[in-house]
């Protein structure tokens, strides 16, 4: 007998109706709703580099156009760099974790 | 993180070199202008002065050119008297920049853009190993 995917997504479908539904991780102590937990985190650091790379976008076609200062574009291509660098680390290992715990073996 | 800050303050000197620098190339560009009329003055070599500054915002100090002020020593006085800016003597006043000390200026200018620029190398560097730890 084979079992089919969507013979499976249906079980799990069935299963999660079931379940009593999860409780929201949302901590009580934080200030503002946007802040809360690992995504809020993300999606801060995500708007913080977008941020400066927009900064370092903006000075480029400064430099470009010949009325921006090249330190300028130096320090807000630099500051993009870590920003999106530390983003992709930090994400990687995100993944690496989920994909740890898919491998679990139940 | 410091470091960040640090890629600041170098920043502030790449900035202040450069204008240094400007005012070296000034110098240079002009050490042959002269007056237009008999007995006035030529062009006056200029010095950049440089000054602490305290950036409130982070509490590093950087460097800002706080002044591009004039050099008071003497103009040279040499005799041509078919110059049009010849006084009634022949004399022409020449502009009191020396080649040899705008020369030694910009190496000094040179060395201290390069010393910021290493500074910046160093402190990205290091930033960037620090993220790799992540990986």
């Amino acid at each position: 007998m084979s079992i089919g995917t969507l013979d499976a997504t249906a079980a799990y479908g069935r299963a999660m109706n079931a379940l009593p539904p999860m409780p929201p991780l949302e901590d009580e102590n934080a200030a503002s709703p946007a802040a809360t937990g690992f995504g809020g985190m993300i999606e801060s650091m995500v708007g913080d580099a977008a941020t400066s790379l927009r900064k370092a976008e903006t000075a480029s076609a400064k430099q470009v156009a010949g009325k921006g200062d090249l330190v300028d574009v130096v320090t807000a291509i630099g500051a993009a760099e870590t920003a999106l660098d530390t983003i992709v680390a930090v994400r990687d290992r995100v993944v690496s974790a989920y994909t740890e715990i898919m491998h679990m073996q139940i | 993180m410091d470091l960040k800050t640090s890629i600041g303050v170098s920043a502030s000197g790449l900035r202040a070199q450069s204008l240094r620098m400007r005012v070296i190339a000034e110098n240079l560009a002009n050490a042959d202008s002269v007056a237009k009329t008999p007995g006035g003055t030529p062009y006056r070599r200029r010095v950049a002065t440089f000054e602490a500054e305290v950036d409130r915002s982070t509490g590093a100090t950087r460097v800002k050119v706080d002044s591009i002020v004039p050099d008071k020593s003497d103009f040279n006085r040499v005799y041509q008297p078919g110059n049009p800016a010849a006084d009634a003597a022949g004399y022409v006043l020449e502009p009191n920049v020396n080649n040899l000390i705008e020369t030694a200026d910009m190496k000094a200018a040179q060395r201290s853009y390069e010393a910021n620029l290493n500074a910046i190398e160093a402190a990205r560097g290091l930033t960037m190993r620090t993220i790799d730890l992540l990986k």
